[in-house]
């Protein structure tokens, strides 16, 4: 309980700071002037990925995202990313490593008469893959009565597939800049891709013994202004 | 605006406990949705997650249960030997006892994940016969707390006929989770 607060009083301190820089990076009075709206692929970045290395530091990853709005309060998004995991759980020892995608669309509920302004409140969905390998080594089969039996090692390349319902919130801080949130929830296609054991996590889905799950990822966006009008 | 929410979520029955822990910080954005009139949006920035602290409340052994049958006129029904004494052996090897001079209907008998037969010697008092059973093996994740257990197929039953006159396999399969009056095969007298 004592590393939990510390690691509480870490991502508060840190966050506290982004918050901070990002307010201190606003210039009063320019965004909205301009009423023209700005398209343009937007690239983010979710951060709440980072914040696996103070909560559980045996999985490190990364995720990016593209989207787009190609049509009147609709982006279609692209998700890309990775993630491996090492970690010794009771009589075996487990390791995974692989990379995801996701294709989705959002819609922007948020409609506003001043087009010059982007933020956004979307809901949308998405299709998600993940191909990876996992590998257990030290597997002991217990037995009381005759004597375990020690397995060296598994090891088994996978795909999984699940699909998304997403809603989110992206703000514009400064012109081009954003910064958003996304609460999703997910639902495993395959959940017995591995006829032996489970996978422990899907890389970008969550859990493997979960069928059903929530996922949330706080971003920060960039759009590349490529047209006005 | 930042505030933290802590709460603890204990699951029975797999003995999950879950902690979940969000951290919120906001970020306003003034700028032109103020100006606009519209109400200003807040950005909310969570740091979710969720350590889970499985405990395991699982027996991992897989036992073969075998019930004792007597058939009379095409009916078959329970029946009880009132001194059975059950051990196990292996290569010439014998094991610890499991069933001691007991009176029993039905035996629970743990098999072996280190082959593919396990051997028992049934003492029914007077007189003693042996019980090979031959299955498949593979093994599967009961919980990353619990680990691995075996799960056994059933393919032959082989005995001796000093006491034990047949035998018929009811359930092939046999894994860790032993449900109340669940059967495997069937020893006839």
């Amino acid at each position: 309980m004592q590393n939990w607060n510390k690691m509480k009083n870490i991502s508060g301190y840190i966050f506290k700071w982004i918050a901070l820089l990002l307010l201190l990076l606003q210039v009063p009075g320019l965004s909205g002037q301009d009423t023209l709206r700005t398209f343009g692929p937007r690239i983010g970045m979710n951060l709440a990925r980072f914040a696996y290395i103070f909560f559980d530091p045996s999985e490190i990853g990364a995720e990016f995202s593209v989207d787009m709005e190609v049509y009147r309060n609709l982006y279609p998004a692209v998700e890309l990313g990775y993630s491996t995991l090492n970690e010794s759980e009771g009589d075996f020892d487990y390791a995974m490593s692989g990379a995801f995608g996701r294709v989705g669309v959002d819609y922007n509920v948020l409609h506003q008469e001043d087009r010059s302004i982007h933020h956004s409140l979307t809901v949308g969905a998405r299709y998600g893959m993940s191909v990876f390998s996992h590998r257990a080594v030290n597997v002991t089969i217990p037995s009381e009565y005759w004597g375990d039996f020690l397995l060296e090692s598994y090891e088994n390349t996978l795909t999984g597939h699940w699909i998304e319902l997403v809603g989110a919130i992206k703000t514009e801080l400064v012109p081009n800049l954003f910064m958003g949130w996304s609460l999703r929830y997910k639902i495993l296609i395959n959940p017995d891709m591995d006829p032996l054991f489970t996978p422990l996590i899907v890389p970008g889905y969550g859990r493997g013994t979960q069928e059903r799950g929530i996922g949330f990822s706080y971003s920060v966006f960039y759009k590349i202004p490529l047209l006005k009008q | 605006m930042e505030f933290t929410l802590i709460f603890t979520l204990h699951l029975p029955g797999r003995g999950i406990s879950c902690f979940l822990h969000l951290h919120l910080s906001s970020l306003l954005a003034i700028g032109s949705a103020m100006k606009k009139g519209l109400a200003a949006l807040f950005l909310i920035g969570t740091v979710a997650s969720c350590v889970t602290r499985e405990i395991c409340d699982e027996n991992n052994q897989s036992e073969m249960v075998a019930w004792f049958k007597t058939e009379a006129d095409g009916a078959v029904s329970d029946t009880i030997f009132t001194t059975v004494s059950v051990y196990g052996t292996r290569s010439g090897e014998d094991f610890s006892i499991i069933y001691d001079s007991v009176s029993a209907s039905r035996i629970v008998l743990p098999l072996d994940p280190n082959g593919v037969s396990t051997t028992f010697v049934i003492d029914f008092g007077s007189q003693a016969d042996t019980l090979s059973i031959r299955h498949d093996t593979e093994y599967y994740l009961i919980s990353y707390t619990c680990g691995f257990a075996a799960l056994f197929t059933l393919e032959m039953i082989e005995h001796s006929g000093n006491v034990i006159l047949g035998s018929e396999v009811i359930n092939p399969v046999v894994d860790a989770e032993l449900e109340q009056n669940e059967e495997h095969i069937w020893l006839y007298f």
